[in-house]
């Protein structure tokens, strides 16, 4: 199957990228930080870090000359998520974002659900405005894309609605949760330290419950229409290729 | 007063706003910062008005005090010990003075996003992108489009539901969530009907085949030529300035910076001319613009 070796390829190179970037620039910037800048910096070297693990995704995605249907069906998906967003924007927190980019990752594969989240982030940001916050948000809502895509391929996810609720609201809470408090601490202090790390948590606790929330509700309802809206799509227009 | 900086090229654009933030996320020095806090406050009331101000008062003083006081409490280093907290971990002037400066960053650099929200649109940002990642920058442009329009077609569908009786705003609770269900459904479908419908029409006519020339409306002129070379000159001399240890400051364990040199006034004259710049371009507009009118 030369669909199949393709991916492959694009697979090993974006592993070959990562690691360059994870053992060499990371480690670089890092130092960068403790020597140049007095270690002090901490939000500016972080957000450099969180650049860096995004443009992988980019590089490869472009390098592979992607099709306009799979560009639109992309798209499409990141604009319900950001249309869901702003549908529910008097809710604080209650946002469906997660929820679509894990239906897009376990749909579409990895790859697909790390851009449709990456590009939920940003262009939601748009409507309600781009910070200092944006890339984490990027990076948070991509990986979890990511993550479900490549769970579901390997077999650890399936497509039923108890499972992908469970690790919606997992993700939402530890990996959202997690990343974003670390971001807004280092935005806020510039000053690390672990009771701070601690009361961020404490204080974001509720906001992180109410997302998970929010994410375990809208797949329970959404998971399974919109999972068997993309298979009809991908059946109708043959737009199935081999999973990454 | 009418914002002339946004209208030169974006890569100009970009660039200051880049540079700029950069620069306020790592000078910590105490003139750099305030001449960073000042200028972005009076550049985002020129570009907002009395909306930037209400802004900034409103929502700005309080996270500055806030994130000023955050501090203190979780970091007890330094040498100058002020007095000793009901715990006995002990309050310093130097995290006092380290609170003071994070926060004034933070500040500086959410409010230096509000004027780049209002200077970089998203044709700009899709154009200085559009040359190096062509897909992302579209799929980026295609989501911006749908998003304004979805929130439409909700509207419609939602109309049409209401004519059934089947609206959310209609039944009991259980049926009106039913119902909402029903009418994202509806959207779905029709988005990705609608969306593989354009990718069609897009490839039938050549997207992707090589040799195709993009729209754009941006030139880069002799005026972008300008600014950009002073905003060079300014950044390289702030650049030596920072490589000489004009920028730093140490706050722990005791508060120390460089002594003040004529090269140090020189550096920070240098920033605040390149904080200014799209303040100083705006003036020197409107002036020309007063003079042109009262001449004739």
């Amino acid at each position: 199957m030369p669909d199949k070796q393709l991916t492959e390829r694009h697979w090993s190179k974006r592993m070959l990228l990562a690691s360059v970037l994870i053992l060499l620039v990371i480690p670089a910037t890092i130092m960068l930080g403790v020597f140049v800048l007095n270690d002090r910096k901490y939000y500016f070297i972080s957000l450099l870090i969180v650049l860096y693990t995004m443009i992988p995704f980019a590089l490869v995605f472009e390098k592979r000359k992607p099709q306009a249907r799979e560009l639109i069906v992309i798209a499409v998906m990141a604009s319900i998520a950001v249309a869901g967003r702003a549908a529910f924007f008097m809710l604080p927190q209650f946002k469906p974002v997660v929820a679509i980019v894990i239906i897009a990752g376990v749909s579409l594969g990895a790859e697909a659900g790390f851009l449709v989240g990456a590009v939920a982030g940003f262009v939601s940001n748009f409507f309600f405005g781009q910070g200092p916050w944006t890339p984490w948000q990027m990076f948070c809502f991509g990986i979890i894309g990511y993550l479900a895509g490549i769970l579901f391929h390997k077999g650890a996810l399936g497509r039923r609605r108890l499972t992908l609720c469970l690790f919606g609201g997992l993700a939402t809470f530890v990996i959202y949760g997690g990343i974003i408090n670390i971001g807004s601490l280092l935005m806020f202090t510039s000053h690390f330290s672990w009771e701070a790390l601690l009361a961020t948590y404490a204080s974001g606790f509720w906001f992180d419950m109410v997302h998970a929330i929010a994410t375990v509700v809208f797949l329970f309802f959404l998971s399974r229409p919109m999972l068997e809206k993309l298979d009809r799509i991908k059946i109708k227009y043959g737009l199935i290729r081999a999973q990454d | 007063m009418k914002d002339h900086f946004s209208t030169f090229h974006p890569i100009v654009n970009f660039g200051y706003f880049a540079a700029i933030l950069i620069f306020s996320m790592v000078f910590m020095h105490p003139v750099f910062q305030c001449i960073a806090l000042v200028s972005a406050v009076v550049y985002s009331i020129m570009l907002k008005g009395r909306g930037a101000v209400r802004f900034n008062l409103l929502y700005m003083v309080p996270l500055l005090l806030l994130t000023a006081a955050m501090n203190p409490a979780f970091n007890h280093e330094g040498v100058t010990i002020l007095f000793y907290l009901s715990n006995g971990n002990p309050i310093t002037l130097e995290s006092i003075l380290f609170g003071a400066a994070a926060a004034c960053m933070f500040v500086t650099i959410i409010i230096w996003f509000s004027c780049y929200n209002a200077v970089m649109t998203s044709d700009k940002f899709i154009y200085i992108f559009g040359k190096i990642w062509p897909a992302l920058s579209l799929i980026f442009s295609m989501a911006l489009r749908f998003v304004p329009r979805y929130l439409t077609q909700i509207r419609i569908i939602s109309g049409a539901q209401k004519c059934i009786g089947r609206d959310v705003t209609q039944g009991n609770i259980w049926r009106r969530a039913r119902n909402g269900i029903a009418i994202v459904s509806i959207m779905t479908t029709w988005a990705l009907e609608n969306a593989i419908e354009t990718a069609d029409s897009m490839k039938s006519r050549g997207y992707g085949l090589p040799n195709r020339s993009s729209f754009s409306i941006f030139r880069f002129d002799s005026r972008d030529m300008i600014v950009s070379a002073a905003m060079l000159g300014c950044m390289s001399v702030v650049l030596i300035g920072a490589a000489m240890g004009e920028n730093t400051i140490r706050f722990f364990p005791s508060v120390k910076m460089i002594e003040l040199t004529p090269f140090s006034v020189v550096v920070y004259g240098s920033y605040l001319m390149l904080c200014m710049m799209p303040v100083i371009i705006t003036m020197v507009e409107e002036i020309k613009w007063k003079r042109i009118e009262s001449r004739s």
